[in-house]
């Protein structure tokens, strides 16, 4: 134990030398050139993603979410919003916060999603307060798109592995599937003029990194993974006795985004 | 009626039809020649747009690909309870610091009070919704009151903003005060 | 409410609004797309009940409103194309039409009613045109040839080899028409997501009404168009468009409050988002305006019209004044259901509000010009191709 500390207290002295030795010089020792092939340094969060080439995956992606765990951190969102340079007021991703009051009464709210935490506490609740909870929202994936079913020109689509995309030089920008998308993940991006939404990170899964909204939250709140690896997180909370819902079942749009211990008042 | 006419009674339906033909046949080939090339190579939509899918920069990276180079930082953030925050959670995007593996510009590193309120986005316990068994909660200021000090110190004046409790543990060995037990 | 205003618009309704559903995407453009569609059919359905059900009495604005609905159907796409993010890949929707999406289908629909609004009205003027070629010189000569297709050929064997062609036209025209509106009351009435839109009865309201604003319009345009060139008013005509007007409008305002009558009493839970809608943010552009002030009089002075002997003044005063009303009845509509259906949020907690700009893309500018624009046309039209029979030099070959 003491060995260690004291490890750690060399490295703390180490470092902090070489951030005094100079912001210049500091920055130069720290920052090494890592070289071309970054992404082979990168950790393989997804495995067997890695030199998988082919169009579609074999996998059955899903994505759980554990309100259970989730603490209103709103990291994923700063995460998103910067894997993406998501123009203000549109969100890829959104926390929002539940309240419910000893009289059945639900708040909700989501300040600028979330994106800048909940800083605030709720003062405008009448009653005892009796349960709260967290619930992040993002793209469903659903099995039967209302998106996909609804764009005029198949600009947005349904990959083989399950993953809704826009092809965002074929978008016309009607905004026809965000009227249809029952979860208002979609939103018309003002820059491109083209609708946008969560992807699940379908370029970090295919690089075999989790989606970065995963890969940022300090309480895995969000799960992600293969349904047809037996050994995965998520098959075994799908195997096992949990209350695992989706959202808004009766649209019918099967999802597969799941919720652990998801609330009936959510929606 | 008498007169002659220069046309056929029929004539105009004949031309009708034939432009209506010509019309038809001309969006067949304009179809043909604006189709984009890989449409319905795979459904209803531009197979080529899958490469380019995959291909959109990765900004986030992992904590590990922060450490290649912050070596010193990750023995203590690794060690502490705050080895699941994300390095570009408080910093910024990967892809703002390194392009290609080439050093771009110096990620900013928050100072004084922006340090309270982002360790105060997980620690308030004035925002009830909280698993409080994952997170360890704090009220302000009585947290301060309560540990004795000064209501306008920052947290960072206590806890090691990487690994939260290292001074904290260090302190009370130096005094030889018992370890409180973790948590988890 | 902890959700800051986006633009124009802001949280309405307390609660809960999902962060991305603060913008109304679809604005005044897709309010007056249908608004225009639905002029379009209901006028060609005008012209209609005199070539295909020889209503008698329609015959002096049965071309007329033919040329009225070419020149709204020619303006038709214009708001769809200024609200669109990429108007330059419209295109697309002709050339990749995605089988499964309702929207798709509008380009071929589109083209197919104007080809056959085009024959019809080709056909229809072939003798007029012919006649007028003869008697213009110049520049209209070269109009007018073309329009003939190059054929000056009127005798009576090819007037009923025209006639033959007409009805057939005018005969697919009536279920063209109907699918053109319907299948746009489909755009809406097929969104699952939305509560408001989601109804099978939303086809059909969209028809019904549909007919009624062209009637409406008919009637205003024919009424002043004979004021203002001090022609006379063919009252007897009027007199049978007001009792389309009237029947029409039974059924339209029927449907529109049965459909909310029926989601009022079944209650399911989309009936609490769309109570809590209709008692607020949309209760004075529904209840008060488009039920109270636009149905509620004009039906009763379209049935006192249509059931009283009244004399020729009072028609050609009230006609038009009651067209105005429904067609502003249908204008509110057309909002109710666009704007007002999209300020719900799927939240269901929640809704935002709406106020349009005046100078912004798809602002209220923007929207007078595209509702000027038809009727600037229709002007055009009318110095090439004449309105009324007396004014034709062919009218006694036209049967």
């Amino acid at each position: 134990m003491i060995d260690i500390k004291k490890e750690i207290q060399k490295d703390r002295r180490a470092f902090i030398k070489n951030v005094l030795g100079g912001t210049i010089a500091g920055s130069l020792l720290l920052v090494i050139p890592a070289g071309a092939a970054l992404d082979s340094k990168l950790p393989e969060q997804l495995p067997g993603m890695r030199g998988d080439d082919s169009v579609f995956t074999e996998k059955k992606f899903v994505f759980i979410v554990d309100v259970t765990a989730c603490i209103g951190c709103g990291s994923c969102c700063v995460a998103d919003k910067n894997e993406y340079n998501v123009p203000d007021g549109n969100y890829r991703t959104w926390v929002e916060r539940y309240i419910i009051d000893d009289h059945d009464e639900v708040f909700v709210d989501s300040p600028n999603g979330g994106l800048d935490g909940y800083t605030e506490p709720r003062t405008d609740i009448p009653f005892p307060v009796r349960d709260t909870f967290f619930v992040p929202k993002l793209c469903n994936m659903c099995e039967k798109p209302s998106c996909v079913q609804v764009c005029p020109v198949g600009a947005t689509y349904k990959t083989e592995d399950g993953f809704i995309l826009i092809d965002k030089d074929r978008c016309v920008g009607c905004g026809y599937c965000i009227q249809a998308c029952p979860y208002s993940v979609r939103y018309l991006n003002p820059l491109t003029r083209t609708a946008d939404k969560c992807t699940w990170c379908y370029h970090r899964v295919r690089k075999g990194l989790l989606p970065a909204c995963v890969n940022v939250c300090p309480v895995h709140a969000r799960k992600f993974g293969d349904l047809n690896d037996k050994t995965s997180e998520v098959y075994r909370l799908l195997r096992e006795p949990h209350v695992i819902s989706v959202l808004k079942p009766g649209m019918g749009n099967k999802p597969a985004l799941h919720y652990l211990g998801l609330r009936r008042e959510v929606v | 009626m008498d007169k002659e006419y220069k046309s056929h009674y029929y004539s105009h339906v004949v031309r009708i039809a034939f432009f209506l033909v010509i019309g038809g046949v001309l969006a067949v080939v304009a179809r043909g020649l604006f189709l984009p090339d890989t449409m319905g190579q795979y459904g209803h939509y531009r197979g080529s747009n899958i490469e380019e899918q995959k291909n959109v920069e990765v900004r986030n990276h992992t904590n590990e690909s922060c450490y290649e180079c912050h070596r010193p930082i990750r023995l203590i953030h690794k060690a502490g309870v705050h080895q699941t925050v994300s390095c570009e959670f408080c910093h910024g995007p990967y892809a703002d610091h390194i392009q290609d593996g080439k050093y771009v510009e110096k990620l900013p590193v928050k100072r004084d009070m922006e340090i309270k309120a982002l360790c105060l986005r997980c620690h308030n316990k004035v925002i009830r919704a909280r698993p409080e068994d994952s997170i360890k909660m704090v009220a302000m200021p009585q947290h301060l009151e309560e540990k004795k000090v000064q209501t306008d110190h920052n947290c960072n004046q206590c806890h090691m903003v990487h690994d939260p409790l290292l001074w904290i543990k260090a302190a009370r060995e130096m005094m030889g005060l018992p370890m409180k037990e973790d948590k988890k | 409410m902890s959700v800051a205003a986006h633009g124009d618009t802001a949280a309405a309704v307390a609660n809960y609004i999902f962060p991305n559903d603060l913008h109304v995407h679809w604005s005044l453009m897709i309010v007056l797309y249908p608004y225009i569609t639905g002029i379009v059919a209901g006028a060609f359905i005008v012209s209609s009940l005199y070539h295909v059900f020889h209503i008698k009495e329609l015959k002096p604005i049965s071309r007329f409103s033919l040329l009225f609905a070419l020149a709204f159907l020619i303006c038709a796409t214009w708001p769809l194309l200024n609200h669109l993010g990429h108007p330059e890949r419209a295109m697309s929707m002709m050339l990749t039409p995605n089988p499964t999406s309702a929207m798709a289908g509008f380009g071929y629909i589109y083209s197919a009613y104007m080809i056959v609004l085009l024959l019809e009205i080709l056909f229809l003027y072939r003798p007029t045109v012919v006649a007028l070629k003869e008697q213009a010189s110049g520049f209209m000569r070269t109009v007018y040839g073309i329009l003939s297709v190059g054929s000056d050929n009127v005798s009576e064997k090819a007037l009923k080899l025209d006639h033959k062609i007409i009805s057939f036209l005018a005969a697919i025209g009536i279920p063209m028409a109907c699918v053109l509106h319907g299948y746009v009351g489909f755009i809406f009435g097929g969104i699952k997501a939305n509560p408001l839109w989601a109804t099978p009865l939303m086809p059909l309201i969209f028809l019904l009404s549909a007919c009624v604003s062209g009637i409406a319009g008919i009637i205003l345009a024919y009424t002043l168009i004979m004021k203002f060139t001090g022609q006379p008013l063919d009252v007897n005509c009027i007199r049978t468009c007001v009792k389309f007007l009237w029947g029409f409008f039974i059924l339209d305002f029927v449907f529109e409050m049965l459909e909310l009558f029926s989601h009022f009493y079944m209650a399911t839970h989309h009936w609490h988002t769309l109570e809590t809608l209709y008692s607020g943010p949309l209760y004075v552009s529904f209840w008060v305006l488009q039920v109270g002030v636009f149905s509620v009089i004009p039906f009763f002075v379209l049935m006192a019209l249509s059931l009283i002997n009244w004399n020729d003044k009072v028609i050609a005063f009230f006609a038009p004044l009651v067209s105005v009303m429904i067609l502003c009845q249908v204008l509110l509509m057309r909002w109710n259901v666009v704007v007002g259906g999209q300020l719900m949020s799927k939240s269901e907690r929640g809704a935002t509000t709406f106020h349009p700009q005046w100078l912004e893309k798809e602002g209220i500018l923007p929207a007078i010009i595209i509702m000027v624009a038809p009727l600037v046309i229709l002007w055009i039209l009318g110095k090439v191709l004449p309105f009324w029979q007396k004014d034709d030099p062919a009218a006694q070959q036209v049967g």
